[in-house]
């Protein structure tokens, strides 16, 4: 949910240096865990089910955890509370849906997707669309617009994670980025899903520790949230408005997007084939809502306290928003917490990152020779050197100019909302929805997206204030959909198998 | 609530969303029921996507009538006084729970709220009307049938469950 990133103002490029003794000891002893829990998991991928859905075989809590873990990137610790100390309460509407968006994803998806799972071997989400369609097109077409969105994450993800390695360790950040998509690479490349379900574990607990001290210190430091808002009122009341500086408009639309968006993201939905016992479900939305809350502290409490902080004088002005929580974390916090939060902030880059990374390998290696009408012969081989060459390419395109990462960046949560959320959120609960709606969706979502984010980036077309490429792009898709489904309504009953009409009955 | 109403009742608050943004390409900035369309379509779509994934083949879906209407309400009246309510905070306002009023309405009404509500009606109601065993058992009784096809079909490659 964390992943959409408005230029200029969410990619962090540079944070402080952090290189002190307590922090490297953090960050050594954090990688050591990683390091520890990839082997263990390495020796247990045996098959590409195990490489790809980690066997069916995880149980609810750690599914909960890694969840909470990949829905969280770094723009939650960094890139969001500076947005909020920019822009104000407004910058709250793009995380305030998480109070729906898990039960929203467990009614309209986790139970199909899941009992999909039992039917047939699926292990990606174009796997699903074509169950669903009996489409390879559709099947194809979607693989090719999540690549699409995982080509941009990917190298933001690994420029975030050399921001942070590089201000922990103080390498430089073409070090960090090799480090730690070289860390991440490895128990992708060797344990696979499993290696990440159970790495997210233990990333996701750390930022959850992480999130809930630093909203406690806050609170402490500041006398209170009642203390925080009176500072802040006194001197900028816009700030603690409803929807801070930005307009209504745009302000709903981050909640549009990120509400209804996040039906689409394959990181999280794809989680939904891992459970081992679909009946734990039950329990999934509310340990995950209360999770997320944790998590979410942090974005809260450092964009509203620094706010506070700087303007009674306790902090110095910021260079920039960006850096609100470095200077509270390297000015005011115990230094072990700035610790927790630096290894925090690289835990949570790193677990989106593994999470594209096996889902990009999945596309490569089963997706698209299926849309081909192929079959690769070793999927789990052939998923390991995908997975190399996806991580060594992102690395490489993290190099790049920070403006056309940050570009690329942009775009991933709203393409893969634009392109998944009809034909997959709405379409495995209507059996009237057709291949032909399907396709059309699929294809309008990544067309749209793509040209108004690329119109957008090249300054041809300036968008009005609170409407976005990926809103714009997402009920276009809708309305295709529902459009060209209706139109083409004969053909539905013909597309559905007999066993996925069960799962869709059920 | 019938999966047709259903459906047409989220085709509907997408369009009205679609209608507030072309709303704001207007020469002369968002007019002011542009969001207004947005903060009563959002919770609309939102609501009407959830009980589409609770209906259940022709059933409607009983009992957790109450709780979506709920969290619809809730959001739709939380944009709303968030849209309407004047601008009075200053330094002296009184404040809720540490933010003041509208703030608050958003943070804890709208951000809050629906956590206390649907992840508990979702967790109650789960066994009657979202995944039981002997649903379970009907479906993994499916998956079996199919992986002996499958190992036919391994033997004849010429068989395929995709159409096109």
């Amino acid at each position: 949910m964390t992943d959409h990133l408005p230029v200029g103002t969410l990619l962090q490029t540079a944070l402080p240096s952090a290189t002190r003794p307590a922090v490297i000891a953090v960050g050594l002893a954090y990688f050591a865990v990683i390091i520890g829990i990839s082997i263990w998991a390495a020796r247990r991928t045996r098959t590409a089910n195990d490489f790809f859905v980690a066997g069916k075989g995880i149980g609810l809590i750690a599914l909960t955890v890694a969840s909470v873990s990949v829905s969280v990137s770094g723009f939650a610790f960094i890139g969001g509370p500076g947005l909020i100390y920019a822009v104000g309460l407004g910058a709250m509407y793009i995380v305030l849906p998480a109070a729906v968006t898990n039960v929203m994803g467990a009614w309209v998806l986790a139970k199909r997707m899941r009992l999909l799972a039992e039917v047939r071997r699926l292990i990606t989400i174009p796997d699903a669309i074509g169950a669903r369609y009996k489409s390879r097109v559709a099947q194809g077409l979607s693989a090719v617009a999540i690549m699409v969105g995982i080509v941009g994450y990917m190298a933001t993800n690994a420029l975030a994670m050399g921001v942070v390695i590089n201000a922990i360790f103080g390498v430089g950040l073409g070090w960090g980025i090799w480090i730690g998509m070289g860390i991440t690479l490895a128990y992708s490349a060797a344990g696979g899903i499993l290696a990440g379900i159970y790495n997210d574990v233990f990333q996701g607990t750390l930022m959850a520790v992480a999130s809930v001290l630093v909203f406690l210190f806050v609170l402490g430091f500041g006398g209170g949230l009642g203390e925080i808002s009176r500072t802040i009122l006194a001197r900028d009341p816009t700030f603690l408005g409803p929807w801070g500086r930005l307009t209504p408009l745009a302000a709903l639309s981050f909640f549009f997007v990120f509400s209804m968006g996040s039906l689409g993201q394959p990181q999280a939905v794809h989680k939904y084939y891992m459970l081992r016992d679909p009946l734990q479900l039950k329990w999934y939305p509310l340990l995950k809502t209360l999770g997320l809350v944790l998590v979410l502290l942090l974005y809260f409490s450092v964009g509203v306290g620094v706010k506070a902080f700087v303007l009674d004088g306790r902090l110095a002005p910021l260079a920039s928003p960006d850096q609100a929580t470095p200077t509270l974390l390297l000015n005011a916090t115990p230094i072990v917490l700035a610790a927790l939060v630096f290894s925090g902030v690289a835990a949570a880059t790193m677990s989106a990152a593994n999470s594209f990374l096996n889902i990009g390998a999945a596309i490569v290696t089963h997706d698209l020779p299926i849309a081909f009408g192929r079959k690769v012969g070793n999927e789990l081989k052939w998923g390991r050197i995908v997975t190399v060459l996806i991580a060594i390419a992102a690395a490489i395109t993290a190099q790049k100019s920070g403006a056309m990462v940050a570009f690329l960046g942009i775009f991933g949560w709203g393409l893969f909302a634009s392109t998944l959320v009809p034909a997959l959120a709405v379409g495995l609960n209507w059996q009237g929805a057709t291949r032909a709606g399907a396709i059309a969706s699929i294809s309008a979502g990544l067309i749209v997206t793509l040209a108004l984010e690329i119109t957008a980036y090249r300054k041809v077309f300036t968008f009005p204030a609170g409407v976005t490429a990926s809103a714009v792009a997402m009920v276009s898709s809708f309305l295709v959909f529902f459009i060209v489904s209706w139109l083409t309504r004969d053909t539905a009953a013909a597309t559905i198998d007999p066993d996925i009409r069960l799962v869709m009955d059920i | 609530m019938s999966r047709r109403t259903t459906l047409g009742t989220l085709f509907i608050s997408i369009a009205a969303i679609a209608a507030g943004y072309a709303g704001a390409f207007s020469k002369s900035g968002a007019p002011t029921w542009a969001p207004w369309l947005l903060a009563l379509g959002i919770p609309v779509a939102l609501g009407a996507i959830m009980v589409l994934g609770a209906l259940r083949g022709n059933s409607g879906i009983g009992a957790l009538r109450f709780p979506f209407a709920l969290v619809i309400l809730i959001l739709a009246i939380g944009f709303g006084a968030a849209l309407a309510l004047p601008a009075a905070d200053g330094p002296v306002s009184k404040l809720w729970l540490g933010l003041p009023p509208r703030a608050a309405i958003v943070i804890y009404g709208i951000g809050l709220l629906p956590i206390i509500i649907l992840p508990i009606a979702y967790a109650m109601t789960f066994e009657e009307m979202t995944l039981s065993a002997a649903d379970l058992e009907r479906v993994r009784a499916i998956g079996r049938a199919n992986e002996l096809i499958e190992r036919d079909n391994a033997k004849d490659p010429r068989r395929s469950i995709s159409n096109d």
